[in-house]
């Protein structure tokens, strides 16, 4: 394509004649005599080449080339001059022009200027398509770090020494700005690597390694992360570096450790109801055919056991009804000689029928004490139940005794001894007794109640001592403090397994 | 002479129950919290057929089943599983039943009937 040169200069005459020269040079020649003309030209035919005559001492022309510099610097202007007029012509114009002949223009200088200007036009387009390219890699790097950043995983770069050659924001968020620092140090807090490191395996055979991490970021807290690897090869296909992205699935395991805790709970649960529901139809069938023998002893005795199941029945829903859901205590000032008084006759009613003898031991004026008193008492029947238990099962002896004593071991502290002389545990049961869904009661326990217990107390600030011997019995020894504690915290129990000593 | 049949269940409830069925049906019950004491009474005894809990404290239904196929008198006893246990019926895989608690007392009843020798 030939370059496209517009010519001004007032005398048409002198354009004719350039015009007519530069085409035999193989140029495309626009010429305009007037400012009008030429901004036409400029506005509607893109010329790359303009040589112009300012025609001093009027400067219309002047600052067309000036404007037209300004708007479109790609466009190389040669100005012609009177000899006379260069001082004032390179004043105003200065060196943003492509050059300057003095008229009349020889032809010789004019194709040196021409070929000079070719030149540089396409030294320009070359200038322009880097540019072009560099603006391309430029916005193309933005979108990738954009990505690489603002990806919602953990992503690392990692050399062969397992040191972080780059890491994303979240990362960096959550694990600090370590880089140089080793992955191992930084994801685990441990100072050797890993034994099954998949950075290390990639690194290996170039492939992308899946597993499964427990990492702690920097403030402690301990996320389960699911991360692949991927190698990254320089130009001879030799693996330099290793990506690795950790994606955060803490809430899902949370949600599989709950679904599984509730189902163990509907195991255990399904369990002791089943065992209930049979004693249950027991003593209806006992209450039947009392009914028809016109047995009262019977009767009696039937009626005693469609209670005690329905009891059972009530304190199991409860029990799972505090355990799937979450709530606070609700503190009151309670006298706690009568409520230790209350809880002792609720086990007499229990421990009469089972031939246990009870002795109880309550100092009568114990005064006030903070504490939620439904779970309390509940927590207090629960202890009372399994002292009365341990000793039904007990086949070793006949005379089985419970013992309860309440007094004040220190000021402000409330102590609650609670004695039998029952089964008793081994080592095993009683490191488990507290754990969730653990019983020792086969299909009468639902692995709830010493939990649940255990988590009232504990809540409460008290503290539980436990004494056991197997076939000699055992002691709890359970200890509160009279005033509410200052953090009276909310119970939560899918996350807290406890597993202090117990029966 | 009616038939003998041990109980074997570690809630008291439930053998209180099972105790009344039967002898109200016409047979001699005895029973045993565990199994350790249900072996003792069985070697005693000679029941005509046992009734057996899976799951209890000490030794498990089926680790007694086990000690008692080895003795003599007792190796050809008929036993029915009682329990409350997912899967029990594949807890002891000669036992001549095995029924789930809560139980359908006449279907435990032509059981017995049906079993007792």
């Amino acid at each position: 394509m030939p370059y496209t040169i517009l010519y001004i200069d007032r005398d048409k005459s002198h354009s004719k004649a350039i015009g007519a020269y530069l085409e035999r040079q193989h140029f495309k020649v626009l010429t305009a005599s007037t400012y009008d003309e030429a901004l036409l030209i400029f506005d509607n035919l893109d010329p790359e080449i303009v040589i112009a005559d300012p025609g001093w001492p009027e400067t219309e022309t002047a600052y067309l080339l000036k404007q037209v510099k300004q708007s479109h610097p790609e466009i190389q202007i040669i100005v012609t001059y009177e000899e006379k007029d260069f001082d004032r012509v390179f004043e105003e114009l200065g060196t943003e022009m492509a050059g300057y002949l003095v008229k009349p223009v020889k032809s010789r200088l004019l194709d040196h200027a021409l070929e000079q200007t070719k030149a540089r036009i396409t030294t320009n387009r070359k200038l322009e398509g880097c540019q072009n390219e560099l603006n391309e890699y430029q916005r193309t790097q933005y979108l990738y770090h954009q990505l690489f950043n603002e990806a919602p995983c953990y992503i690392s770069v990692q050399d062969r020494d397992l040191r972080l050659t780059a890491t994303n924001r979240l990362f960096k968020k959550d694990f600090g700005d370590e880089i140089g620092s080793y992955c191992y140090k930084v994801y685990k807090h441990r100072d050797s690597h890993c034994q099954k490191c998949p950075v290390v395996a990639t690194f290996e055979d170039g492939q992308p390694h899946p597993t499964e991490e427990i990492v702690t970021s920097k403030s402690g807290k301990q996320y389960n992360v699911m991360t692949w690897t991927a190698p990254i090869r320089n130009e001879s296909g030799e693996i330099t570096q290793v990506m690795e992205m950790s994606t955060n699935i803490t809430q899902i395991r949370q949600l599989q450790d709950h679904l599984t805790s509730l189902g163990l709970m509907l195991g255990s649960m399904s369990h002791g109801v089943k065992g209930m529901l049979t004693a249950l139809d027991g003593g209806i069938y006992q209450l039947e055919t009392g009914v028809e023998k016109k047995n009262i002893k019977r009767i009696e005795k039937a009626l005693d056991q469609v209670k005690l199941m329905s009891g059972r029945i009530r304190k199991m829903v409860l029990e799972i009804l505090y355990y799937a859901k979450s709530r606070a205590l609700r503190y009151k000032s309670m006298d706690i000689s009568e409520m230790a008084q209350k809880v002792a006759d609720m086990t007499r009613v229990i421990a009469d029928k089972n031939g246990v003898e009870l002795k109880v031991d309550i100092e009568p004026t114990l005064g006030m004490v903070d504490v939620d008193p439904n779970w309390m008492q509940a927590a207090l029947m629960n202890f009372m139940e399994n002292a009365v238990d341990a000793c039904i099962y007990d086949r070793n002896r006949s005379d089985h005794t419970v013992n309860f004593e309440v007094f004040e071991s220190a000021p402000d502290k409330i102590c609650f001894i609670i004695r039998d002389n029952g089964m008793g545990m081994d080592q095993e049961t009683k490191d488990k007794m507290f754990t969730l869904f653990f019983t020792s009661k086969g299909s009468q326990g639902t692995g709830l109640g010493l939990f649940i217990a255990n988590r009232v107390i504990t809540q409460h600030g008290g503290t539980i001592k436990v004494e056991t011997q197997p076939h000699e019995g055992s002691r709890f020894q359970i200890c509160l403090p009279r005033y509410r504690p200052e953090q009276a915290r909310m119970i939560d129990f899918p996350e807290n397994n406890s597993t202090s000593a117990g029966r | 002479m009616s038939k003998k049949i041990l109980i074997i269940d570690d809630d008291p409830n439930v053998v209180d129950y099972l105790e009344a069925l039967f002898e109200d049906n016409g047979y001699t019950t005895f029973s045993a919290g565990d199994a350790k004491e249900g072996l003792e009474i069985a070697k005693r005894e000679i029941p005509d057929l046992i009734t057996l809990d899976i799951e209890m404290p000490g030794d498990w239904g089926p680790r007694f089943y086990r000690k008692m196929v080895q003795q003599k008198t007792l190796k050809n006893t008929p036993v029915i599983v009682i329990s409350g246990l997912s899967g029990s019926e594949h807890a002891i895989g000669r036992a001549v039943a095995s029924i789930t608690k809560p139980f359908d007392r006449d279907e435990l009843l032509k059981i017995v009937k049906d079993n007792i020798t």
